[in-house]
């Protein structure tokens, strides 16, 4: 690997892995599974480095949103009803923002956030329209930069 | 415009489910209007900090790991592969025997440096380790024998005195 790629990678691993760790973590909920999709995701770089200046998001979003399009495979490998009820029900509520919102809310956030679902899959599941889901969506958002402003504020 | 940023496109967009006819008008509207590029930011910002609430900070060596394994792929030219890993997978494969390939030493052609399997590390130690012994036993041997000379030239001058008188 060319040393300035090796550098890249490495400058992204150092800012970004142990948030990434984290979100991946709390989708799988399992560290060893989740550290081998973190290895999967930074194996990918090296091969979308220029996807990384060119995609017009920000380098944590481009790995973030790597590891959403790894880890649609971790919901394939939920074999039966059994396995995904189970995983459904997992606490994603520990996340303080995510208790600030609706349960509706709640289930659009966290079907996007940690299901890696589509706004119209969710709109179809849900029966609502694709334009609902996204006004949810900025009303999460909404919520969690209240949530925060308020936690500086105090 | 407003209404552009209101409908929650960008919330879509940052989260990586738009669809890329959406991602493509949310590109040019960024680029078009400063605004839409302000709220992108924010919302990764966002994002950012939501990711760091639970960050969890990876285990030793992990980098390592992957440097070895981004290695290993671009070494044997192989694209990498849809990835499923489950608990049970994750401990076979934790015990599966490394591939024959581990075992020989892998040359980087890019790069300055070699790549050695770690069992070379002992061979090293033992040749750095006969080499200072054979060293001191050159070392040992060159005084003697130069001692012995001398002890020689000596012996030859007191006998070559001898038989003078």
């Amino acid at each position: 690997m060319g040393q300035s790629k090796s550098a890249a990678v490495l400058n992204l691993y150092n800012s970004y892995s142990a948030k990434l760790l984290g979100y991946i973590y709390e989708v799988v909920q399992n560290k060893p599974i989740a550290e081998q999709y973190l290895s999967a995701v930074f194996n990918d770089v090296p091969n979308e480095l220029e996807e990384f200046s060119k995609s017009g998001t920000s380098a944590f979003c481009r790995l973030q949103i790597m590891a959403r399009e790894k880890l649609v495979h971790f919901f394939e490998s939920l074999e039966n009803d059994t396995d995904k009820r189970a995983w459904e029900n997992l606490p994603w509520v520990n996340n303080r923002y995510v208790t600030l919102m609706t349960s509706f809310q709640q289930q659009v956030f966290c079907d996007i956030h940690y299901q890696c679902k589509s706004a119209g899959s969710i709109a179809i599941e849900l029966s609502k329209t694709e334009e609902e889901i996204r006004k949810t969506l900025k009303e999460c958002f909404t919520i969690i930069r209240n949530g925060r402003n308020n936690e500086r504020v105090h | 415009m407003k209404e552009y940023i209101d409908s929650g496109i960008l919330e879509v967009f940052v989260m990586g489910a738009a669809t890329d006819e959406e991602a493509r008008e949310l590109m040019y509207m960024k680029a078009k209007y400063p605004e839409v590029d302000e709220a992108l930011k924010q919302l990764e910002t966002d994002m950012e900090k939501i990711a760091g609430e639970m960050a969890i900070s990876p285990p030793p060596h992990m980098w390592e790991k992957i440097e070895d394994e981004i290695d290993d792929l671009i070494r044997l030219e192989n694209p990498a592969q849809p990835v499923k890993f489950r608990t049970s997978g994750y401990d076979q494969n934790k015990h599966k025997k490394a591939p024959p390939e581990d075992q020989f030493i892998p040359i980087e052609s890019e790069s300055n440096h070699m790549r050695l399997h770690k069992s070379w590390r002992w061979i090293f130690a033992a040749v750095f380790v006969l080499g200072k012994i054979f060293l001191g036993f050159a070392i040992y041997f060159y005084l003697e024998n130069r001692q012995t000379r001398q002890q020689l030239q000596e012996l030859k001058t007191e006998i070559r005195e001898l038989k003078k008188r």
